[in-house]
């Protein structure tokens, strides 16, 4: 972890005061950094976007359940892993949720080690979310710069075309090819054909390479 | 003919003897006395052989004659309870100052003087004698009181025949027709006889005798009438007894003071007396000891207002038997208003029986709900098991926290008084729960207790909470402060809430919004304790507003169908009602009132 990365929250959302409470001081003492809410709306209202850190969950709330808030982070395209700590965790319920993406589905009344180790897993999961979506966010950026033209080109290249293959299909002439084909490297912010097929592979844009 | 009236004096005699108030039957001894007498001198008239006898056999026979004209005026008076009364003393004057004539002018009032007797033949051979002479002149005084006679006796017996009944009538007909023809034939004979114009003896005895009879008939139909009554008093009586005897209920008769002077077959085997020790025994004897004084005063505040009516309504009468044994009983009263005075028949029954098969019922009902219970905390144990989870988590997680607090260099102690706290704290919570979950499990008797239903109603909704958001139910309560309490089995009425806040929840299931329970506490306006569970489902088909609530019928897949009617036949052992009623709206309520607990 570098020393610009800030210190990631772990947030819990539970109805009960008392099992809120204490969950609290048990993931203070291993000093995490804790912030509780009694209800998804509260949490929703109040939970820092921009902050790293991951969500300990009741499936059983008032308002919105543990299953709809993790929907509503989803949307959000949050990158919070959820930990799920429930009473009585159907196998419905728990597959909904790991279907989702969820980090974990623990039961209550659940043992230290576990907890805390469930909460780290999703802390580093959350650390490696965030680097990845910020690398896809910066390229789905420079994506967003180019012309219709150049990400035609685009395709084409990482389809693995040559120019001239390129300049029949497009019905251009391979001198334009070239020209397009420099200014999108410079957009894209790669100097090697290798780097831009690598680009688009983890940000799935441009056209699915042909195998 | 003598003999016969006497006879038959002497008989009303005696009856008058035994009926003092009867005095017809003294007047008509009277009246047979006299004619009896009268007969005497008539015979001896017509046996007389001078007219000097004649005269003054007359004379005397004027006395009996007397008597006889007063008793039939005042028999006439009495028996018919008729006639005009100033007339029957205008009579009796009248004919007392006849008498008096008949001693003070002429030979008798008849006869200013007779000269001589002729002889008359007889049929069948007997010669009697006759009169001849000149007539008194006052006889016509004589003559007027028989006509005054003939009116009274015929406007008395027009009286006595108006009033209809068929006894009066005869009575009139019989006694009154007698008399006046009498009365008519003894004075037509004398006007003749006396004025010369017929040559015929004296012979009134016949006529009289006829009245005599009469009379005699009329007063013997009535002492008939009274054997026969008194005949039909026995007969009465004894089906009376019968009755009483055949009566399934123990029967007594009290008096003004509390002595019991009648008691049936039944009452010597509640009680274990023999009649005999029964009769003439204070009737508080029956109660148990704690009960004989403030008794006593009841019986007395009774006497006062005597009412039939049945006693201690809604309060546990005991009455005790001879071996010293209790046993329950329901009294009835009813008060007989006699000329001895006061008496109270009691009618006592023993419900030992009634009293076992009601605890059987109750018992029986008891295991029903207890059943009920168990297969709805079954249905709830989700909702449950989440309840004892949350303490349990927050103990763990706690004392972890401690451990970890502890483990640390320097341990840091500034939390442990907290964490403490919350662990002893949520260890209670959990308690709490096993033993309300215990508690509604166990089978026991419905014991009854003042209870906050306000205090049900969040305990029950707290125990469904879990189950509440699952289903995704919003449950609000508005209870109102200051509920009156209600004398009641907790565990009975929370199972009625928590079945029908079940069945409200259900009753919203696959519904997408809206799913909203409410449930009301009030004090309606009879000072009863209502709780309502209103829901936003479907409603209720109005057909089955009133069909829910019998066993076996259901509009749940899973469902049995007991569930309201052990709520109903719950909330009805609590004195109260359960019923449904459609929102305006949308969904139903279902309303259950319970009466409060009189201080």
């Amino acid at each position: 972890m570098s020393m610009a990365e800030p210190v990631p929250w772990v947030y819990v959302v539970d109805d009960d005061p008392d099992v809120l409470k204490a969950i609290e001081r048990l993931l203070e003492s291993v000093g995490l950094n804790v912030a509780t809410f009694p209800s998804p709306q509260a949490f929703l209202e109040r939970y820092d976007r921009n902050a790293p850190g991951c969500l300990v969950l009741d499936l059983a709330l008032p308002g919105l359940n543990g299953l709809e808030l993790q929907r509503v982070l989803e949307q959000e395209m949050s990158f919070l892993p959820v930990v799920f700590l429930t009473g009585h965790g159907d196998i419905a319920a728990s597959v909904q949720a790991m279907k989702h993406g969820a980090a974990d589905f623990l039961t209550k009344p659940v043992d230290d080690v576990v907890l805390i180790a469930a909460i780290q897993e999703a802390l580093s999961r959350g650390r490696a979310l965030r680097r990845e979506g910020g690398e896809r966010q910066r390229i789905a950026k420079c994506f967003a710069t180019l012309t219709e033209r150049e990400r035609q080109v685009f395709g084409q290249i990482v389809a693995g075309k040559l120019n001239k293959q390129i300049a029949a299909e497009l019905g251009l002439t391979e001198q334009t090819i070239k020209f397009h084909r420099a200014n999108l490297m410079r957009k894209m912010g790669v100097r090697v054909v290798a780097d831009l097929v690598n680009v688009a592979v983890r940000a799935g844009v441009g056209a699915t390479p042909r195998v | 003919m003598i003999a016969a009236s006497l006879t038959l004096g002497v008989i009303h005699v005696f009856v008058w003897v035994k009926r003092r108030s009867q005095y017809a039957h003294l007047l008509f001894f009277a009246l047979a006395l006299s004619a009896a007498i009268f007969g005497a001198f008539e015979l001896a008239m017509m046996r007389a052989q001078s007219p000097a006898g004649y005269a003054s056999e007359l004379r005397w026979a004027h006395v009996p004659l007397t008597v006889g004209v007063l008793s039939v005026v005042w028999f006439v008076h009495f028996y018919f309870d008729a006639g005009r009364l100033w007339l029957a003393y205008a009579i009796s004057g009248l004919r007392l100052v006849v008498l008096a004539l008949n001693f003070m002018t002429g030979v008798n009032i008849n006869f200013r003087e007779i000269s001589s007797l002729y002889h008359v033949m007889l049929w069948g051979g007997a010669v009697v004698s006759g009169p001849v002479g000149v007539a008194n002149p006052w006889m016509l005084v004589a003559q007027v009181n028989n006509l005054l006679l003939f009116a009274f006796v015929a406007d008395a017996s027009i009286t006595l025949w108006r009033r209809g009944d068929p006894d009066a009538r005869r009575r009139a007909t019989l006694v009154g027709g007698s008399l006046a023809l009498c009365i008519i034939a003894a004075a037509a004979l004398t006007s003749l006889i006396t004025s010369g114009l017929a040559h015929a003896p004296t012979i009134v005895m016949p006529a009289v005798f006829l009245v005599v009879l009469a009379m005699g008939y009329e007063l013997g139909w009535d002492v008939i009438a009274a054997a026969q009554l008194a005949a039909r008093l026995r007969a009465s009586e004894k089906r009376f007894r019968a009755v009483i005897e055949a009566v399934p209920s123990a029967i007594l008769v009290v008096d003004d003071k509390g002595i019991i002077t009648f008691a049936n077959a039944q009452a010597e085997g509640l009680f274990g007396y023999p009649r005999t020790d029964l009769v003439a025994m204070p009737v508080e004897m029956l109660l148990p000891e704690r009960t004989r004084v403030p008794h006593a005063a009841l019986r007395q505040a009774y006497a006062r207002d005597a009412r039939a009516r049945v006693m201690g309504a809604g309060r546990e009468l005991s009455a005790c038997r001879k071996d010293g044994g209790e046993i329950p009983v329901e009294v009835a009263l009813s008060p007989m208003v006699t000329e001895q005075g006061l008496f109270i028949l009691v009618s006592v029954v023993d419900i030992t029986e009634r009293r076992r098969l009601e605890r059987e019922t109750t018992r029986q009902r008891d295991e029903v709900a207890h059943l009920s219970r168990v297969a709805m905390l079954g249905e709830l144990s989700g909702s449950l098991a989440h309840e004892l989870n949350q303490p349990l988590t927050a103990i763990l997680s706690n004392a972890q926290a401690a451990q970890r607090f502890l483990a640390q260099d320097p341990p840091r102690l500034d939390k442990l008084g907290e964490i403490l706290t919350d662990i002893v704290k949520n260890d209670r919570r959990a308690g709490g729960v096993i033993q309300r979950l215990r508690s509604m499990l166990r089978k026991e008797e419905a014991q009854r207790h003042p209870l906050d239903l306000n205090e049900v109603v969040e305990e029950s909704l707290r125990l469904m909470r879990s189950d509440l958001l699952n289903r995704q139910v919003v449950a609000s309560a508005v209870l109102e402060e200051e509920l009156p309490a209600v004398s009641g089995d907790r565990n009975q009425l929370q199972q009625v809430l928590l079945n029908v806040v079940i069945n409200a929840c259900d009753a919203m299931d696959g519904q997408e919004v809206d799913r909203q329970l409410l449930v009301h506490t009030q004090t309606t306006a009879q000072g009863n304790v209502e709780i309502r569970v209103a829901d936003r489902g479907g409603g209720i088909p109005l057909a089955d507003l009133e069909r829910i609530f019998e066993p076996f019928v259901t509009t749940k897949v899973h469902g049995v169908g007991l569930g309201l009617a052990i709520c109903r036949s719950i909330v009805e052992a609590h004195g109260g009602h359960l019923w449904a009623t459609n929102n305006p709206d949308r969904g139903a309520t279902l309303h259950c009132e319970l009466p409060a607990q009189r201080l």
